[in-house]
């Protein structure tokens, strides 16, 4: 028994909990990249609603869908889905208001 | 006599009369006749370039621009042939003197070409599929994003579990605890890994002698992103599996090492806090330092192309921070830490039978493990590493000072 708890490293009484690490010590360690998806999708569904521009509002679903593929599971979904949402409704409104199939910009 | 003579003046005026009548009671006659009267008073007026045949008409005075037309003999009327086709109103120019209509052509005759312009017909009203092209390339674009993301997503998951099983019974033989979340009330094994991420994957153990606990991160690529999957194509990276001990107070002796490639030393030494106090000289080949030939050596050299970082601190507070102005200075918290990083091989087209392969490099985090806790740092070495430690201590006490005193001043200047 004593030969093998000297040589068994296990110790069942030096466990410590898992603390998650915090972004305040290192924030250059986080992935920026769905923050800026989820601002970038936002900007380009609001201008599709209101300048009635087709091309903005399928860039706003594209970058809905980047923000979501990158996003941490610790994340609210509810903040994602408002994003889809948002995008989805300025690319329907886009086509609703004019049916018209879009011009390429060339 | 004199009567005979005064006589022949009146004949000759009697014989004139009837002549004269004639003409121009037969003004249409025979031209001959006429021809002769007319070569005797109309000899002048007769133009020499004119044909023999050209009737010249006494009584019709002679045309100003004599054409040169033929005449016709016979004639109760007198027509004018032109040559050639010519006819009296050829040139349409000369309709109007061009000096008083300047411009006049221009406006008269328009350029039809530029009135008509072909329009396509409207998209909307063409009634085909093929005007919305553009949109079915989107839906295309859609569509493979999400195929990529469910594929990259599903093999990142197999990568993580082919690691996990082919690392679970060295880990299990050497912690008490094997996978924990820090949400559950007792400290129980999950036995799984925690999924951060689709690409990043935690493993928490901890229960063991000469360490506090062991951090391992299995940091994919971002596979199921499509976007970083073109970037890949352009700069190919691979995938990391990093480690974190950290260990007690007495576990480890004080002293700052790190190894690794050039090119991962030359960024750590930039972005670490204690490389960058403490091990200030630029990063040299290992050859240099004359190490012996030991089995650690051996196994660093043999598992080169795996290793790109090793990095033993006693003073370790991660990355540095940018201290923003007016804030107080705040002092870094230390700990004496282990770190790891090892490259997967395959360098994006991981396989998970290559999982296998990173099993003796956890092997050498064990036995590091070990052997620091063991190694102690003869007196010399061990009164200058504590020397440099006290130095650093100083300096930023001094810092901290620094700040302090120039924070009274400005609040002194604003007072004032």
């Amino acid at each position: 028994m004593s030969a093998n708890s000297m040589s068994d490293p296990r110790r069942q009484n030096k466990i410590f909990r898992y603390k998650p690490p915090t972004t305040d010590s290192n924030p250059t360690l986080e992935d920026p990249t769905p923050d800026y998806m989820n601002l970038l999708g936002m900007i380009f569904s609001m201008c599709g609603l209101m300048l009635k521009l087709k091309w903005c509002a399928w860039i706003a679903v594209y970058c809905s869908f980047i923000s979501f593929a990158n996003s941490r599971s610790s994340e609210d979904t509810k903040q994602m889905m408002s994003s889809f949402m948002l995008s989805i409704s300025a690319v329907v409104m886009s086509y609703l208001q004019n049916p018209q199939p879009m011009s390429p910009p060339w | 006599m004199r009567s005979c003579l005064l006589l022949l003046p009146a004949l000759l005026l009697l014989l004139a009369l009837p002549d004269t009548r004639g003409r121009y009671n037969d003004e249409f006659d025979d031209g001959e006749d006429l021809a002769e009267f007319d070569d005797n008073d109309f000899a002048e007026f007769e133009d020499v370039s004119e044909d023999p045949t050209v009737e010249t008409e006494s009584e019709p005075p002679p045309r100003p621009a004599p054409s040169s037309s033929p005449v016709e003999d016979d004639e109760d009327e007198a027509t004018v042939e032109t040559e050639d086709g010519q006819d009296e109103f050829e040139d349409a120019d000369a309709q109007y003197d061009q000096e008083e209509f300047e411009g006049y052509e221009s406006k008269s005759n328009p350029s039809f070409k530029d009135t008509l312009i072909y329009r396509e017909v409207p998209a909307h009203l063409q009634n085909s599929w093929e005007s919305y092209y553009m949109e079915i390339l989107m839906v295309t674009g859609l569509l493979a994003y999400i195929m990529n993301y469910i594929i990259g997503k599903n093999k990142n998951s197999r990568l993580a579990q082919a690691w996990f099983n082919s690392h679970r019974e060295l880990l299990e033989s050497n912690f008490a605890l094997v996978g924990d979340d820090g949400t559950s009330k007792e400290a129980t094994s999950t036995g799984k890994l925690n999924q951060e991420n689709e690409h990043i994957y935690n493993l928490w153990c901890s229960g063991r002698v000469c360490c506090e606990g062991m951090l391992i991160q299995l940091k994919f690529l971002k596979r199921q992103d499509l976007l970083n999957v073109l970037a890949r194509m352009m700069r190919p990276t691979c995938d990391q599996v990093q480690i974190k001990v950290t260990l007690n107070d007495e576990d480890m002796d004080t002293f700052v090492f790190a190894v690794g490639s050039r090119k991962a030393m030359g960024r750590l030494q930039k972005e670490m806090q204690d490389l960058s106090e403490f091990c200030g000289d630029k990063p040299k080949s290992g050859a240099k330092y004359g190490l012996p030939d030991s089995l650690m050596v051996h196994y660093i050299v043999n598992h080169a192309d795996k290793i790109e970082s090793i990095h033993f601190s006693d003073q370790f507070s991660g990355p540095k921070v940018m201290q923003e102005e007016g804030q107080p200075l705040k002092l870094p918290e230390t700990k004496k830490t282990l770190l790891f990083t090892f490259n997967v091989p395959g360098m994006g087209n991981t396989s998970p039978k290559d999982m296998d392969s990173l099993l003796p490099l956890m092997n050498m985090v064990i036995y590091s493990i070990d052997k620091v806790k063991k190694l102690r740092l003869n007196r010399e070495v061990s009164a200058q590493t504590y020397r440099y430690s006290n130095e650093a201590a100083q300096r930023r006490e001094q810092k901290k000072m620094d700040k302090k005193q120039m924070k009274m001043k400005q609040i002194k200047v604003k007072a004032m």
